[in-house]
């Protein structure tokens, strides 16, 4: 029966879509059904607040509404208003100066635990190391913030230490030559344990035969980790490298909200924080349309960065997202 | 079949989640004013109701009958106490329904959600805002009456409003406040019945027992402020620290030097009103000298190296610690660190320190304030001009004598009654109840909201050093008051001042970075990154400032503030 109409729908492929999506709809009509929720949800929440984007080009009052408001003149303004900002050039180095180094030193970091983590042999103490390192994933932002800013303070844990060797302690979050290295190691600290995990999923999968032919041929443990392991996690370290480049310019405006006073602006004040202000004024009503302008420009620096990041990959590792 | 129904079902809590969660998450109230409300005041409430009822005030005697039912939204002050649910839990709020007969539909923001944003959220769908709204409105009242989002209340005020009324014709100051540079009534503000007493309510403090110790006298000059800090360094091995946000950062100690502000730049803060002329305080060479002077004491090590992250959580640690002598805050702070510090069982005495003057005495200005308050309460034309009316009585009725007791301290005989000197007191309900500020279950004018504070609401809520500092603080030249005006508030950018909507987008298009900068430059002088001393670097800093639009914003200020004079 499903045979017979599954050769006569043959030639009808070709007359109608409206036949086409019927017949599909009755072959997997579960499938859909399943989906429903995901597809109104993309809809609601990621496809409909785009229209809200529109704000970007117009001066968006609060009580007239996105349509009722009036487009702006010309349609750059805000573009325009925001790279003529005096802060501008300052806050695109210290979004990609931060980011970057997050990246250089943040990214290898868990991929080096869970390739440690690998080589250990008792199962019971891979586990405690593993739980420690999670742990500092589920403290909140705020009371990790408060936390380093008492070990920070001028009598907080860090001057002790030095003091111990003979140095003078300082409050060090007033110091700008400090703040990079305190943003990127408690980055590391909170999110190493967490993100490797994906990369001890990823080693699971891998081949064990191929440890054992290794072997065979006299490879030792290092050879093993560079020549086995490594090409086995490849992959999954491609594709999460594309999507963290693809994010290069979001960074975390809570963090350096918490942590940072007058005294580190200049290398503390990133887009994101800038944002925040526009939105959130000490005064006055927010720069909507102006915030929203800027974060679009963010999402276009992003999108050409994950897409060159995924291209450089295509050429030379060919893996890629798409 | 089964399958079926059951995955249509999960579809739709999808599809409903989805709704609930795009809908904003107003926490709303609905209360009958008959209803039982289930709290304990209830029935309290109700028999003095009734003794109440026969009270007349002005030509308006409430409870009102056949009153349209009313929502109204508050963004902070006259909120529910937090150990309330909701309003329907709160003896004020249940209360004010009983007292004027209006039904009223309350919302507030939600707890933990950031009240400003909140309010935003309501504004940016007037079709469904709540009749009446209490925020922060002055700034863009004239959009909002042309737009046609908030009624223009002055064809009916006199006659829906007359206690309000009389309250404003009674001081041409208030007057001028509550109106736009038209003409045009639009709000019910907060009044302090001091006239200004409260909103001197921070200033400088310092630990009375080292001074007794050591033998000084009470520092009155920059000199003696230094003088007792190195002392107090070499003794105690204690500095200088105060929270700067919300404390420190507004005036400082910049008045010694005739300086007009510290580091904080917004819509009040920065500015000051000379002879007429708006000007900007840190572009001012007095300000130069003040922070000279801050540099100096930090280069000696009298100030704190945490000073400029310091908040009043983290100032906590170095008031237990004994490792600062002298400090800055605010009466209600100073209240905390006393009964923390007796608590603990430490034996250190804070008391407020007098402004501190220069050496020749001279003192430009001081933290305070004309006893007007910002906050704003506006009738949205979500109300139907019957509604709008009836809004205008229920809050009128703040401003008339009962109203008056009921906002500030609540029912008689039940949260208050008239002591022996004649003026009301609290009862022991709200004496010893062991909550934080319990007297805000049962009144309203404890903050803000659209009433008139009672002075001896605010002796009745504070300890007695608190009061004492307050006096300190605010009586500067207790023998003239003119004078002691002068350096209180006439300098202050007025409040009430509105924008045209064309002045308002330019000024918040133009001066989003000021702050930042000030602030900046503030923390390079003091810390010595950037030597204040320098011509060079001085002159570095007021260009800048010209960078940031600074030339244009005191022009858009000024024409703003002489349409205001004008009024």
């Amino acid at each position: 029966m499903k045979k017979s109409t599954k050769s006569k729908a043959q030639p009808a492929d070709r007359k109608s879509l409206s036949y086409r999506l019927a017949k599909d709809w009755s072959m997997n009509k579960w499938k859909y059904i399943m989906i429903l929720p995901v597809v109104i949800y993309l809809i609601l929440f990621c496809y409909k607040p785009m229209y809200g984007l529109v704000i970007a080009f117009k001066n968006y009052k609060l009580t007239r509404g996105i349509d009722g408001s009036p487009w702006v003149s010309p349609w750059y303004y805000w573009f325009q208003n925001f790279f003529e900002d005096p802060y501008f050039w300052r806050l695109i180095k210290n979004t990609f100066v931060l980011s970057g180094l997050t990246i250089l030193f943040g990214f290898p970091a868990p991929i080096i635990l869970a390739l440690l983590l690998n080589e250990i042999k008792s199962n019971k103490f891979k586990r405690v190391v593993q739980t420690i390192t999670y742990m500092p994933y589920f403290i909140s932002m705020v009371v990790m913030c408060s936390i380093i800013k008492i070990f920070c303070q001028q009598n907080g844990l860090f001057s002790t230490i030095v003091e111990a060797f003979g140095g003078t302690g300082q409050n060090y979050l007033m110091n700008g030559a400090y703040f990079p290295l305190i943003y990127v190691l408690s980055d590391i600290w909170q999110g190493i344990g967490w993100n490797s995990i994906i990369y001890l999923a990823a080693l699971t999968s891998i081949d064990q035969q191929l440890y054992e032919a290794a072997k065979v041929d006299g490879a030792n443990r290092w050879q093993l980790m560079t020549h086995v392991t490594l090409p086995g996690l490849m992959p999954t370290i491609v594709v999460m490298f594309i999507l963290r480049m693809g994010n290069i310019v979001n960074i975390g405006y809570e963090k350096i909200l918490l942590l940072y006073n007058p005294s580190i602006y200049n290398v503390s004040d990133v887009i994101s924080t800038y944002i925040y202000r526009l939105s959130f004024p000490t005064s006055g009503m927010p720069l909507y349309s102006k915030a929203t302008a800027i974060g679009l420009f963010n999402s276009l620096i992003n999108v050409v960065f994950l897409l060159f990041t995924n291209w450089l990959s295509k050429k030379t590792t060919e893996s890629s997202l798409f | 079949m089964q399958v079926m129904k059951r995955i249509s079902a999960i579809a739709l809590m999808g599809a409903l989640g989805a709704s609930a969660l795009a809908g904003c998450n107003t926490e709303k109230v609905n209360m009958e004013s008959g209803g039982s409300s289930g709290a304990a005041s209830a029935t309290t409430t109700q028999a003095s109701g009734a003794a109440a009822s026969s009270g007349t005030t002005g030509t308006i005697t409430y409870p009102l009958t056949n009153a349209k039912k009313v929502s109204w939204y508050i963004q902070d002050g006259p909120v529910p106490h937090t150990s309330f649910k909701d309003a329907s839990e709160s003896p004020f709020h249940t209360g004010l329904i009983k007292q004027t007969g209006v039904q009223i539909d309350w919302s507030f923001p939600t707890t933990g959600a950031d009240a400003n944003s909140y309010t935003s959220t309501i504004l940016a769908d007037p079709q469904s805002m709540p009749n009446i709204m209490t925020g922060y409105f002055m700034n863009n009242a004239t959009q909002y009456l042309d737009d046609e989002i908030i009624w223009d209340l002055t064809p009916y005020l006199q006659e829906y409003a007359p206690d309000y009324w009389k309250w404003l014709q009674s001081n041409p100051d208030y007057d001028k406040a509550m109106k736009t540079d038209d003409g045009r009534y639009y709000t019910f503000g907060f009044f302090r019945e001091d006239g200004g007493w409260n909103d001197s309510y921070q200033g400088p403090v310092i630990r009375k027992d080292w001074l007794d110790e050591c033998g000084l006298e009470m520092p009155k000059t920059i000199d003696d402020v230094e003088n007792v800090l190195k002392v107090f360094k070499e003794k105690y091995g204690a500095t200088f620290d105060a929270p700067i946000k919300n404390r420190w950062e507004t005036m400082g100690l910049a008045g010694a030097f005739g300086a007009y502000g510290n580091d904080k730049v917004d819509g009040t803060w920065g500015y000051y009103i000379k002879d007429g002329k708006v000007q900007f305080a840190m572009a001012q060479t007095e300000w130069r000298n003040y922070l000279s002077w801050l540099n100096k004491l930090w280069d000696e090590g009298l100030i704190d190296q945490d000073f400029l992250s310091e908040d009043d959580t983290t100032i906590k640690s170095k008031v237990h610690n004994n490792s600062t002598g002298l400090s800055y805050t605010s009466m209600g702070q100073l209240n905390v660190w006393m009964k923390e510090a007796a608590a603990n069982g430490e034996t250190c005495e804070w008391v407020g320190m007098p402004q501190v003057t220069g050496n020749d005495g001279t003192l430009s200005c001081v933290f305070g304030g004309p006893g007007i308050g910002t906050q704003t309460t506006v009738i949205t034309k979500t109300a139907d001009e019957e509604t709008m009316k009836t809004a205008l009585q229920l809050l009128n009725y703040a401003y008339s004598d009962e109203g008056f007791l009921y906002w500030n301290y609540g029912v008689e005989g039940v949260s208050w009654e008239y002591g022996d000197d004649g003026k009301p007191k609290f009862t022991e309900l709200v004496t010893n109840d062991t909550d934080t500020d319990p007297m805000t279950k049962y009144n309203g004018a404890t903050w803000s909201g659209p009433d008139i504070q009672a002075t001896n609401l605010l002796y009745q809520k504070n300890s007695k050093v608190a009061i004492e500092a307050n006096n300190t603080w605010y009586y500067v030249y207790p023998d003239d008051m003119k004078k002691n005006d002068a350096v209180t508030k006439e300098w202050k950018w007025p409040v009430g001042i509105t924008f045209t909507t064309a002045e308002a987008d330019e000024l918040d298009t133009i001066s989003t970075d000021l702050p930042t900068y000030v602030d900046e430059a503030y923390a390079a002088f003091l810390t010595g990154a950037k030597n204040i001393n320098d011509d060079a670097q001085w002159k570095a800093f007021t260009d800048g400032l010209e960078t940031h639009n600074l030339s244009r914003i005191l022009e858009i200020r000024q024409a703003c503030y002489d349409r205001y004079e004008k009024r």
